[in-house]
């Protein structure tokens, strides 16, 4: 058994935020998101190797300019590596129907590989780790405050059609700060519950059902624990003079410069270069 | 003389459990509390103490009676951003009421919901934060202080919007030594700057450190006086499952057996200067 067992906040990878001041760290956090999010859609429609392999050098070249190892981004990938095998191997077996173009290497009782459906697995992959490397620099180079800080200002003009929108950047926010308390509140409990002689995590891993109540005696005074919090923070919140619905100012103000409207170009460029270039394969 | 800042006046207070029955937690409590002072509310678990300090800025109202925060009305909807700004309260569990994912955010809170420009947001928390000694933390995520710490951002939030009471109920209760040590002096420091101070505690020593003490048995009003007055009643006070300061527990001791020795102590810095006193005039040298 490991020593961590229970060591649950070291493991938190939540708003893993990287200082190193880098031109990307600097950058307004309105227009990284938007960036991510025209980048991210960009890389999901392009569907060639060629277009994808640039992606891919891009989402390496930006860890490099945030001066953030690109180890960082390689520890996201590791996690995803069973989705994207099992992800490989459904769309080779069962996408034949819609990518059954192009040479047939394959055609036996149900079984269709073509090279069409063998450029379907390798680009899904491919896109699989650009947008785990671009969320990777985006969390690392940007603290969880700026990223709620942005998205409330992004979404503000939605406020004419009376979406609630700071309400729902505060629930990101309490969100957001309660997760390293849940996770020391969880540790106290399965370090409570081990000592009166719970076991947790030693049931082979097929034994879902087993591993699955292991973990009741947790959830449960966890969800108390959690109730019994918000009664605290409605009480803390309304003290302070907190309405649901009503005018707020805010103290946050970004101010985009002249850098942050070229990366933003940059970007959209990029992504149409993506998306518009006939690359040859 | 001057106006009082908080009037509470014949207040009771029930929790209703269903229908008809009903918990009665305050039973016609009265008293003022003026500009400046600083009030320790006592009271063993269950008195109503706590409950009391929620009314002082209208989160619970009262059954009957009422309480005038400078002559505005809890009970009335329409002041009740008012009166909230003018009494702050920090609550006793320091986790639960920061809300912010970092320091300077969290104290911008209240100031965002009273709407309060953000160009005089920024000098309001330095304030804030300068006066709790956190300035070297505004950056920081919450999770990364201790409980004291916490505490004291959570002080910074409330003296940020500029109350004229600060109500800290229990504040103290779930911190280490140091992290109440630390309160304490932040607390001093506002009241001797002219601010409002009531403190629900069923620590003694900070009791010691008050104007007016307040007891509270079973949602009345036992005693009202300074805490030299309070802890002369000791009997009392022990049916009241209520202690004296370690101080006062000395002096009294020392008292049996030496009566020119004071019994009513109950500053640790009082016993060393008796100590002093007794041992000049006995020309006993004391090092």
């Amino acid at each position: 058994m490991a020593s961590f067992e229970f060591e649950l906040t070291r493991n938190i990878t939540i708003g893993q935020y990287l200082p190193t001041g880098s031109l990307i760290h600097r950058l307004d956090p309105r227009i990284k998101l938007l960036a991510f999010t025209i980048l991210v859609i960009a890389m999901a429609i392009c569907h060639t190797y060629v277009g994808n392999f640039i992606a891919l050098a891009f989402a390496c070249y930006l860890f490099y300019i945030s001066r953030i190892p690109i180890s960082y981004g390689l520890s996201g990938v590791k996690p995803a590596i069973p989705f994207i095998l099992v992800l490989a191997v459904l769309q080779l077996l069962f996408y034949s129907e819609i990518a059954s173009g192009g040479t047939v290497f394959v055609d036996y009782g149900f079984i269709l590989i073509t090279s069409d459906s063998i450029r379907l697995v390798i680009v899904s992959a491919l896109r699989f780790i650009e947008i785990i490397f671009l969320s990777s620099v985006l969390t690392l180079s940007t603290s969880t405050t700026q990223i709620t800080h942005g998205i409330e200002s992004l979404l503000d003009p939605l406020k004419h059609v009376k979406f609630p929108v700071h309400e729902f950047a505060l629930i990101i926010t309490i969100a957001i700060r309660f997760v390293p308390t849940f996770a020391m509140e969880m540790e106290k409990m399965m370090k409570a519950q081990a000592s009166r002689g719970a076991e947790f995590g030693t049931g082979a891993w097929w034994r879902i059902i087993q591993r699955t109540k292991d973990v009741f005696p947790i959830i449960i005074p966890l969800f108390n624990v959690a109730m019994a919090r918000a009664e605290d923070l409605v009480l803390a919140m309304e003290a302070r003079c907190y309405t649901p619905g009503s005018e707020r100012s805010i103290y946050a103000k970004y101010k985009a410069k002249s850098t942050d409207y070229a990366a933003l170009l940059f970007c959209i460029l990029f992504a149409v270069l993506l998306l518009a270039f006939p690359f040859p394969y | 003389m001057t106006k009082p800042l908080i009037q509470v006046n014949n207040v009771s207070f029930e929790y209703s459990l269903n229908n008809n029955r009903s918990i009665q937690v305050l039973n016609e409590v009265s008293f003022d509390i003026f500009p400046g002072e600083y009030v320790a509310i006592i009271g063993h678990n269950g008195s109503g103490k706590s409950t009391l300090s929620k009314h002082l800025n209208g989160i619970l109202k009262p059954s009957s009676g009422d309480i005038f925060v400078s002559d505005h009305n809890t009970k009335e909807q329409k002041l009740q951003r008012e009166i909230r700004k003018k009494v702050g309260m920090v609550f006793q569990h320091p986790d639960n009421q920061i809300i912010a994912t970092i320091v300077e955010d969290d104290v911008a809170f209240g100031l965002e919901n009273i709407e309060v420009p953000a160009s005089e947001m920024k000098e309001r928390i330095d304030f804030a934060l300068e006066a709790v000694g956190m300035s070297d933390f505004r950056k920081r995520p919450p999770h990364h202080l201790s409980g004291g710490q916490k505490q004291r951002v959570a002080i910074a939030g409330i003296l940020a919007m500029k109350p004229d009471c600060l109500v800290l109920d229990e504040a103290t209760s779930m911190l280490d030594t140091y992290g109440r040590r630390d309160i304490l002096d932040v607390i001093r420091k506002l009241n001797n700057e002219g601010m409002t101070i009531v403190s629900v505690t069923h620590h003694m020593s900070e009791v010691a450190e008050a104007s007016k003490v307040i007891v509270i048995e079973k949602g009345q009003v036992v005693m009202v006086g300074t805490p030299r007055e309070i802890f002369q009643h000791y009997e009392l006070l022990h049916r009241l499952q209520l202690d004296v300061p370690v101080a006062n527990q000395l002096a009294r001791l020392v008292h049996e057996y030496d009566h020119e020795f004071q019994a009513d102590l109950i500053h640790n810095d009082e016993i060393v200067q008796e100590v002093m006193r007794l041992s000049a005039k006995r020309g006993v040298y004391v090092g």
